[in-house]
């Protein structure tokens, strides 16, 4: 097949995707919109810390906390200044934040720019760190930042958070962020800059010796990650309204590293899948937590026994299927055309036809 | 002008001397062989020449420029590539992907064109798919270039590594046991590939291996190594003859042999 092939399909498939939103947003209801859009959002999260992690091969586990920057942004620039006045009971705002107020697509952007900021900043002390000590570095920082926006009152409200959002992130929002960010993504790994970083991850005293600069394409790449994952904060903190530092925590980045390792290290459309798999189970998973009986066993109610139908089944992954459900496949529309033509052949041969 | 000027050096591990006083002055165009026992400090030479140690006393020069102490994607930068005793290929990308990233130093497209693939951008990777092409048909090994690198059988692995470093545009190559793992015909064709391509790219080669008959065929100069001191100096004739080199060798005095 043609790469021009390639295109209009691609961009064919994005009008039908286009399509369905619209249908989505007119005729489902507020719960399964909220599953969609968490599943968008997640999308986002996954695909950039699969940059970080699945092609650049550094373990990071920060992603909550950049999510936390960019909600904050987002939070403190969408809301009227006259609206912050009066939510601010604590401790009062301070000044630069009180007169702030951004259309939406300011606010995502520069939450992204924030969390990438916040990102360079801790990025280029802590990259010289290997893997499992570098994902206790980004955890820290999580935390960090976490513990930071409990108690700075003056900007993040404190441990009351910041409620009355104004409900911005719709599935145009969510699944648009999605797309550019994947086109983005995916853009940086299929070019020399890609095959640097997968050069590190693969191996790192090759790829300085062949002359790769391993500070300058590590922070690039965390960085990168880090701005999506603002950006993703921000739809977040639009979603749900209110937001204050319990909602990163630590279970955030694990939810993130479930869905990439679920999809594939290093599988954009493994990354997909999962994050959509992830948010409508943990949905319709919701039924066991009440307690169900499997012949004579009486299975009580435990909250929380969801997260661990979830752990189990990500140490199956581990055990089993160590590269997740995509194998580090990546979608394409060639992969589909031979799909066909096996599928075509298959027939064929089963007439008694030489493949 | 010598190109390569190893002024004395010495590399400390704690109380552990690796290698001391070690000199070693490269003029363009040799080839050069250092050999030694196990353990008598050649790969940690090569460590130091290209960056990845710093000596603990004295200094590197690489065309009068102190090289000591900078980073291993500048000492690439300068023209110094090296290949690994235990290969160190990129496993899971493509054999073409592996010779291609030989050629990041000289990539000039910006983060942005990258991304998004802009024509500049387009037209400098086709040209270094080409010339990593070319590249690999040197070696026999275009018809792998969809293949991962990881997959290869081991002697294919050495060539595919010596090839990136190649791509990388070096003045001087350090190879480390090219042979190693290579049956007899294997390390012919891999001694007549090493004279090769010193013609071919103007290449000053500096290589370590045990394969005697790979050193003495086409080295014009072969340092010996032992316990981190330079025992010997000189021609293949002159080294074999040496008795400080025998007794290295083999553990006894020349006149018991």
């Amino acid at each position: 097949m043609k790469k021009n092939n390639g295109k209009l399909y691609t961009i064919i498939a994005l009008i039908v995707l286009a399509i369905l939103v619209y249908f989505a947003e007119k005729n489902l209801d507020a719960y399964n919109l909220r599953i969609l859009n968490l599943g968008a959002i997640y999308v986002t999260l996954g695909v950039s810390l699969n940059l970080i992690f699945g092609f650049t091969g550094q373990f990071s586990l920060g992603h909550a906390g950049f999510m936390a920057v960019g909600a904050y942004v987002t939070a403190l620039l969408v809301l009227p200044p006259w609206y912050k006045e009066m939510i601010y009971i604590l401790e009062p705002l301070v000044w630069p934040f009180t007169v702030m107020h951004t259309p939406f697509i300011v606010a995502l952007f520069l939450s992204g720019v924030f969390a990438a900021i916040a990102a360079l900043l801790i990025g280029l002390p802590v990259l010289r760190l290997k893997g499992d000590y570098l994902g206790i570095a980004t955890l820290g920082f999580a935390e960090i930042i976490r513990i930071i926006a409990n108690n700075i009152p003056q900007i993040t409200n404190g441990a009351l958070g910041i409620k009355g959002i104004p409900e911005f992130t719709n599935l145009w929002w969510t699944i648009g962020v999605a797309v550019v960010t994947i086109y983005i993504i995916k853009g940086l790994i299929n070019s020399s800059y890609g095959r640097a970083l997968m050069a590190i991850r693969e191996n790192e005293i090759a790829a300085e010796v062949i002359g790769v600069n391993l500070t300058y394409h590590k922070v690039m790449s965390f960085t990168i990650s880090a701005f999506f994952a603002g950006v993703a904060g921000g739809l977040f903190a639009c979603l749900l309204t209110t937001i204050d530092p319990k909602a990163f925590m630590f279970i955030m980045t694990f939810n993130i590293l479930i869905v990439v390792v679920l999809g594939g290290i290093g599988s954009i459309t493994g990354t997909v899948i999962a994050a959509f798999l992830f948010n409508i189970s943990l949905e319709y998973l919701r039924p066991i937590e009440a307690g169900f009986n499997i012949g004579p066993i009486v299975i009580p109610a435990i909250p929380g026994l969801r997260m661990v139908t979830f752990a189990a089944l990500l140490l199956i992954v581990i055990l089993y299927k160590q590269n997740g459900l995509m194998g580090g496949i990546e979608f394409s529309w060639n992969g589909v055309s031979r799909f066909f033509q096996r599928l075509f052949s298959n027939n064929k041969s089963s007439e008694g036809g030489a493949i | 002008m010598e190109l390569l000027n190893v002024d004395n050096i010495t590399m400390q591990f704690g109380g552990l001397t690796a290698v001391s006083n070690f000199k070693l002055k490269i003029t363009p165009g040799e080839l050069i062989g250092l050999i030694g026992p196990n353990g008598a400090g050649k790969t940690t030479i090569f460590n130091m020449i290209t960056g990845i140690y710093t000596p603990t006393i004295n200094k590197i020069f690489f065309q009068d420029q102190d090289i000591t102490g900078i980073k291993p994607d500048k000492i690439a930068k300068v023209g110094i590539a090296r290949t690994f005793q235990n290969i160190r290929l990129l496993d899971n990308l493509s054999v073409i992907d592996n010779v291609m990233i030989g050629f990041h130093l000289h990539l000039k497209s910006n983060l942005t064109s990258a991304i998004l693939k802009f024509p500049n951008y387009v037209r400098e990777e086709e040209s270094i798919y080409h010339k990593s092409m070319e590249l690999l048909e040197k070696v026999e090994l275009e018809k792998f270039k969809k293949e991962k690198a990881g997959s290869l059988p081991y002697g294919q692995q050495r060539k595919l590594e010596i090839v990136r470093a190649l791509a990388t545009g070096p003045k001087l190559l350090l190879l480390d046991e090219p042979a190693a793992g290579m049956n007899p015909q294997e390390t012919k064709d891999l001694m007549s590939f090493i004279q090769k391509i010193q013609d071919d790219f103007n290449l000053t080669i500096l290589l370590i291996e045990h394969d005697m008959k790979v050193v003495m065929g086409i080295c014009q100069r072969i340092l010996v190594l032992d316990y981190g001191i330079t025992i010997a100096e000189g021609n293949p004739v002159a080294i074999q003859n040496n008795p400080e080199v025998i007794k290295a060798y083999l553990g006894v005095d020349a006149n018991y042999a």
